[in-house]
Formats: structure tokens, C-alpha cells, sequence
């Protein structure tokens, strides 16, 4: 996660907040919120070699699929439920979605936008676009579900899903004009606050 | 390594939990490393129900290394050149610390079956007073498996401010239905043993061996998962030469002949009762109203929850389950299953993924 998108989620999560954070990588967002925030968080991972990485950084963590764990998070007094850039790697989205919802009262999602002129133009070219955002090769990509902002925001409308905040970020990472006026074109990456 | 073995006595009276009181108790010890100037290094590993204090090493006497010899050591997981590892013979074993095969003051006779019932908080208080003899405040990590995972819980649970980290290893904060069950018929076996007589067959110059290496068959089919015993034996025949008795066939007849002999041997029928008694009672949400949500609301330390995939006696969900009232207590805890191929045996060996979290949750920082 870098740094511009880091510190809009801090900016956006309160002081001691109980926070879970579905696929949370090496446990980072963790470790700086429970520093900056005083939060009480705790990771949801699959990936062995991740996991190990949270136990070093002194995150705590659960080693569950994120598909099938969500609903489990239910009741669990959670504050904000963190997505990022994970939605698109679920088998089923939408579920995943109405699930955090009732999980805490407010989420934070980040997303990969697949619009982003830079992935448009590398489909142009007959091939599938890879980018910062999106690296991987069509063969080893965890992706799934990939969709533009205009998807999200078209999905979240349909099923009422309100969208408190939300900041476009260019491929710099920066909030630039540009992408925030065009954003489905412009922006690399969107991040939302759900609740 | 330095290892250092010493029987403690401790003079002052115990009150147990089930009321009974003994007027003093002797642990017997293994430590491994050097405890450091401030000490602020040890680690407690607590040994599962037939183990005890001889954790790492090989010692003299015995060519055998110590239960946890694949974690405990120079430069392994629980490194002993960083950590100084004290390992006990819990309350009421029969490797040196008090227990039914001790004598008795008042009587000058052995125990037997009239050595108190113990249970796991009753360990962790004779443990505490361990801590307090090596003047060791704050243990940087409590350490065990199945039932020396539930010594860890409980650690966290009766001393919060003295236990940092806490590893709960192929363990559950109460044991299922399915073991209660399974304790019972190992503890028939033993007590329907001719030379039992009650308990007291030690006042009487005999020892109920045959049940007691029934009970152990019994058990250490439940150690072991299904696919670790079709690898491992098959339906190989056992090779004539080498049976331990006329009527074996097959090889796996013989490994538990030769299993359960070999535990007879060294370990002690009321013990074997005495310690699956702990087991059965172990249920740290008693004294919360059964919420294991408040039990766990004032730990301090951070918890590792480890279970094995192959573990059929202590399945996963009994770890997660202790996870998720974690959670809901708002504290510290990770989760984690692993590959294992020994079913819940899996906690005493080494295997990198095991080994690298057991190693990064002990040397991580706040």
C-alpha cells in the first residue's frame, strides 16, 4: 500500500478503533494503525509466507480463506473492516461486501481500477495490460473479479451500499486533478469508505 | 547447551483446587541456556499428559533426546543460546516431582491412589511458585502442546502480568466429548488390571503393566492420524523374527506392542489416571459463567494458536474457537493451521513453516 493511500486510511479510521483487515498482506496497515491509532486490529490471511511476516511484525492474524471467514467477523464489535485491494480477488463480491457490512459499521475498501487508460491502451495492443496496480501475468494473477470504478460505484448504488468518502489516486499514487475529473480514465486506484 | 537438572522442594503447604492441601512438593527440573542478568529471558514449556521435565537433550543415563528436542536447543526454534528454557515434571507425574509414587509423610507409604486430584490451575500455580524460586518475574513465553497448550492458556488466564506470549499448540480450551470418552475406557482398562488393586498395587510390591500398556495403545492411535499410519505401516505383514507377541500379523500390531510395553515400563498407572483427570476438568470459562469471551478479557500476553490439519483428537476448530473469543475479548492473538503429518503428534516435531512461526511469535516485540 503506499504511502498517499496509507494516510488517507488513517486518516478516515478513529483513535482506537477495533479493526479487522480482510487479506492483510504482511500486516503493515496493522502495525501503523495500532502505532498512529491506538487501534486493536487483527488480520485475515491465507498466504503462509504473509502470515509468518505478521507474526514478525508483532500483528495478530488469522490464517483463514477470506471467501468463507468473513461472516465469522459478524458480532465481533468491530469498528471499521479494511478491503484493500482484495475485492477482486473473491469469488463472490457482492456477497463479500454485504457481509463486511454487517461485520463493522463502516469499511474501507480499495480497488484497482481496470479503466484506467494506461490498462485500456495495453488491451488496445491484444494483450492483457499489466501495471503497478496490477502486475501479475494473466496466468499467475490472483484477480478474479476485476472491474472499473464505474463498476464499483454502479454496484454499490444497485444495492445501496452509501459511499461516505472516496479519493481517486493517479499511478503516482498522488490525488491529482486530473483523476479525480476523470476518474474511470485517470485514476489508478480508488478507495472508499463504506458504511 | 547447558542443561541443569534439579528436584526443587518446596516447603510451604499447597491448597489445591479440589480443597485438598499438601504440606509440601518436590518439582522435578530440566533447565536449558542461561537465565540472563534481568532476567527477562526464561521460557516455560509445559509437557502434554505423559511427558515430562526431560524437554531437550540427550542425557547421560538415557540415549533418548527430550520431548521437544526437535524445538528446544542451540540455534533451533526456542533458541537456548537467546532463551534460558526451564521444562518441569508437573504435579502428580511420576518422573521425580510429587505424585502418586511418592511416599506420603504421615503414612511413610507410597501415595498410590490417595494422591489428590490436580488439575491444570493447580500446575500453573506450582509453576508460578517455580517463577518465583529462579526469581523470574514475567515469563517471555509459556510453550506447550495439547496439554501443555492448556497450561499455556491458563497462564495467560491466572497470571496476566507475568507471561508475555503464550503458544497453544494442538490444543482447545476444553477437550471434547469424543476424548472424555476416550480417557475413560483407557482409565478402565487399567483399573480392571488384576494388579491394580484400587490404586495401591505399589504397597503391595506389584504393578498394573498390562492395562497400563493398553491404555497407551489406545492412546497413541489417537496421536497419530489415519493417513500417517496407512504411510507408515500399510498392511505390512511384521517380519516373523522380530514379533512382540505370537499373535501379531501386521506391522502396526507390533509398533503399538512395542509402544505401549516401552511406556509401561516408565510410567505410572494412578498418574495415568490422574493426569487425564486433568484433562477432562481443564475448562478455564468455569469460574466466567462459561464465557470464555470474559475469561480471556484481562490476559495481558499475547496468544499463538496453532493447530494441525491432520489432528483428529484436537481438531482445528477447537483452536480457531479459542481465537475467536480472543477476538471478541479485543486481545492479542493470531491463529494459524498448519501441515502436519503426524496428527496431533505434529506439535513435537519440526517443520519449517511450525517452526518459523513458533520462532518469529517468540522473538517478536511489542
Amino acid at each position: 500500500m503506499n504511502n498517499q493511500l496509507q494516510s488517507i486510511v488513517l486518516d478516515w479510521i478513529p483513535n482506537h478503533s477495533k479493526v479487522v483487515d480482510f487479506g492483510c498482506g504482511d500486516g503493515t496497515l496493522l502495525k501503523i494503525l495500532a502505532e498512529k491509532k491506538s487501534a486493536i486490529g487483527y488480520g485475515v490471511e491465507i498466504d503462509g509466507e504473509k502470515i509468518n511476516a505478521c507474526i514478525t511484525n508483532g500483528v495478530s492474524v488469522i490464517q483463514q480463506d477470506i471467501d468463507a471467514g468473513i461472516q465469522n467477523y459478524k458480532g465481533m464489535g468491530f469498528d471499521v473492516a479494511i478491503m484493500a485491494s482484495s475485492i477482486q480477488c473473491l469469488r463472490r463480491p457482492k456477497n463479500a461486501m454485504k457481509n463486511i457490512l454487517k461485520v463493522a459499521n463502516e469499511c474501507v475498501i480499495t480497488l484497482p481500477n481496470f479503466g484506467n487508460w494506461e490498462l485500456r491502451l495495453g488491451l488496445l495492443k491484444g494483450k492483457m495490460p499489466s501495471s503497478a496496480q496490477l502486475p501479475a501475468k494473466w496466468y499467475e494473477t490472483k484477480n478474479l473479479h476485476l472491474c472499473t470504478i464505474a463498476d464499483f460505484e454502479d454496484l454499490c448504488a444497485e444495492e445501496s451500499f452509501n459511499i461516505k468518502k472516496k479519493v481517486y489516486l493517479n499511478s503516482r499514487g498522488s490525488s491529482s486533478w486530473l483523476a479525480n475529473t476523470f476518474p474511470n480514465l485517470f485514476a489508478a486506484e480508488a478507495v472508499y469508505l463504506i458504511g | 547447551m547447558k542443561i541443569t537438572s534439579e528436584k526443587i522442594s518446596f516447603k510451604d503447604s499447597l491448597t489445591l483446587q479440589s480443597g485438598h492441601v499438601l504440606s509440601g512438593f518436590d518439582l522435578m527440573t530440566e533447565t536449558y541456556g542461561e537465565l540472563n542478568s534481568d532476567k527477562s529471558n526464561a521460557v516455560l514449556v509445559c509437557h502434554a499428559f505423559s511427558g515430562n521435565h526431560h524437554a531437550a537433550g540427550i542425557k547421560d543415563e538415557e540415549k533418548k533426546p527430550g520431548w521437544w528436542d526437535e524445538i528446544i536447543g542451540d540455534g533451533k526454534t526456542i533458541d537456548t543460546k537467546k532463551f534460558f528454557v526451564v521444562s518441569l515434571n508437573n504435579l502428580g507425574g511420576c518422573h521425580g516431582s510429587s505424585g502418586p509414587t511418592s511416599v506420603a509423610v504421615d503414612s511413610g507409604q507410597p501415595y498410590g491412589a490417595s494422591f489428590p486430584e490436580v488439575s491444570v490451575r493447580d500446575w500453573v500455580e506450582t509453576q508460578k511458585l517455580l517463577a518465583d524460586h529462579f526469581g523470574i518475574d514475567c515469563w517471555e513465553m509459556v510453550a506447550g502442546g495439547s496439554l501443555g497448550g492448556m497450561q499455556a492458556l491458563q497462564w495467560a488466564v491466572s497470571y496476566p502480568s507475568r507471561i508475555k506470549k503464550a503458544a497453544i499448540i494442538a490444543a482447545s480450551s476444553k477437550i471434547s466429548t469424543q476424548n472424555i470418552a476416550l480417557n475413560e475406557v483407557a482409565r478402565e482398562i487399567i483399573k480392571k488390571d488384576a494388579n491394580f488393586h484400587n490404586g495401591d498395587y505399589l504397597a503391595k510390591g506389584e504393578s498394573p503393566k498390562k492395562g497400563l500398556k493398553a491404555a497407551r495403545m489406545l492412546g497413541h492411535i489417537t496421536y497419530l492420524s489415519e493417513s500417517n499410519m496407512s504411510k507408515r505401516f500399510g498392511r505390512k505383514l511384521q517380519d516373523p523374527e522380530n514379533k512382540m507377541d505370537a499373535d501379531v500379523n501386521y506391522e502396526v500390531e507390533n509398533y503399538l506392542q512395542y509402544k505401549g510395553e516401552q511406556f509401561a515400563k516408565t510410567f505410572d498407572a494412578n498418574s495415568y489416571i490422574l493426569m487425564t483427570k486433568a484433562m477432562d476438568s481443564f475448562d478455564p470459562a468455569k469460574g466466567f459463567d462459561n464465557d470464555l469471551v470474559a475469561c480471556l478479557q484481562n490476559a495481558q500476553a499475547k496468544l499463538l494458536i496453532a493447530s494441525f490439519d491432520s489432528d483428529w483428537l484436537f481438531p482445528k476448530e477447537y483452536g480457531l474457537d479459542i481465537q475467536m473469543s480472543a477476538i471478541k475479548a479485543g486481545i492479542n492473538s493470531t491463529y494459524i493451521e498448519l501441515e502436519g503429518d503426524y496428527g496431533h503428534d505434529s506439535f513435537l516435531f519440526h517443520s519449517d513453516r511450525y517452526s518459523a512461526a513458533l520462532k518469529n511469535f517468540l522473538n517478536s516485540n511489542e
